[in-house]
């Protein structure tokens, strides 16, 4: 599988000649959302951005809502590819663990679009991520990331603590003073070592 | 209801009546101001920010209340593991049973959400005072796991129940079964022995 690759730093506007279509219409998307947030972005706004013209965009997507849809699933797809490569650089579990949230939480820091959500528009965000929805997003989050648990856990609890670990991740990402900073290796670790890692490696009850 | 509930109290009190009746795009403060039989100017000396803190200090009010119920549903648990697994049972229950969020969740997520996180950390800090004794209890018995720091794990747990209540995932609340090995392994496992 090809995951697109989308640079941070990428300031530069001018698409590269490789890139399809749905990748430039993701990066502009996200560039719009970024500076103005999603509301305020208009379909004639992304298009501006991907250099694209409005028809052709229209012919691809058919509207915002569709081009908003698309962006997130690449990009959870993106990110969660990132969180599986961090584990699979580790060898141990508890490495794998460690390098699963610290990536996970500068993707976070380091996303511009989703930051200017979770500080000024939280109500297009929180819907997804709270309650019901929470749950789906737990366990579309705990499936995504826990291919690169297998190595270290029996199958029957593989799932199981991706998604665990997805929950420990989200209850830090949401909330407005976490006491531990995810982003910061030493001190993740001292926290998956103490809290997070012995829950994870309790057997299975005979029962 | 107590005659003598005291203004502030009422006031609330009122506005969450409102909300279930409107929703809180529409509720106004004369609504409340009908409601709860406090005049306009007094609504408005105790909360200066007007409908929009009305509707943020409600939202605090109803979620303490229902902490509260919690807290008094479960306190006289045998053990920490079990005060864990009673609370996310009745919780889980009692958020599906919970008329009005259900209804706001349905009709005005856009408007509730970003409250409920806004006033997050006063539950947090709730939960976490409620959970101390008994840790520390645990502690006495010798139950906690050597180099544990309660002032570290207590938080912690408390904003996973946090979680767990809300967005249970894959874990059947209904089934005492499956809670119990939630509670005595991811949740705890790194805390007692």
């Amino acid at each position: 599988m090809v995951l697109p690759t989308m640079s941070h730093e990428a300031e530069s506007l001018s698409p590269a000649p490789t890139e399809s279509i749905e990748d430039r219409a993701v990066r502009a998307t996200l560039a719009c959302v970024a500076r103005h947030g999603l509301t305020k972005t208009t379909f004639d706004d992304v298009a501006r951005e991907a250099g694209c013209a409005r028809a052709t965009l229209y012919r691809y997507f058919g509207g915002k809502r569709q081009i908003v849809r698309i962006t997130i699933a690449r990009e959870a797809a993106r990110i969660a590819a990132s969180i599986r490569a961090a584990a699979d650089a580790e060898a141990t579990f508890e490495d794998a663990v460690v390098a699963m949230f610290v990536r996970a939480a500068r993707e976070l820091r380091d996303h511009e679009a989703l930051q200017f959500l979770f500080a000024f528009e939280p109500e297009v965000v929180l819907p997804h991520v709270t309650f019901d929805a929470g749950t789906r997003f737990l366990v579309g989050a705990g499936s995504a990331i826990s291919p690169a648990l297998t190595r270290f856990l029996p199958a029957e609890r593989v799932e199981r603590t991706g998604e665990w670990l997805a929950r420990v991740a989200l209850t830090h990402a949401l909330a407005p003073t976490s006491p531990i900073d995810l982003t910061d290796e030493a001190e993740t670790r001292a926290f998956v070592r103490e809290l997070v890692l012995p829950g994870l490696l309790r057997p299975e009850p005979t029962t | 209801m107590n005659v003598q509930v005291e203004p502030r109290e009422r006031v609330l009190a009122s506005t969450y009546a409102c909300v279930a009746r409107f929703g809180m795009g529409k509720t106004t403060v004369e609504d409340v101001v009908k409601e709860s039989g406090v005049s306009r100017a007094s609504i408005y000396r105790l909360f200066p920010g007007g409908k929009d803190q009305l509707l943020r200090e409600t939202v605090g009010w109803e979620m303490n209340r229902f902490f509260t119920r919690l807290a008094e549903a479960v306190y006289d648990a045998p053990d920490f593991a079990s005060l864990l697994e009673e609370g996310l049972v009745f919780a889980h229950r009692a958020i599906q049973d919970h008329e009005v969020l259900r209804k706001v969740l349905e009709t005005e997520p856009d408007r509730l959400l970003p409250l409920i996180t806004v006033e997050q950390h006063r539950v947090l800090d709730f939960i976490t005072a409620f959970l101390l004794p008994y840790l520390e209890r645990e502690q006495r018995a010798g139950r906690v796991r050597p180099g544990v720091d309660l002032e570290v794990a207590a938080p912690y747990v408390a904003r996973l129940v946090l979680s767990l209540i809300g967005s249970p995932g894959r874990w059947d609340m209904d089934d005492p079964e499956q809670v119990r090995l939630l509670v005595r392994e991811e949740l705890l496992g790194g805390i007692l022995v």
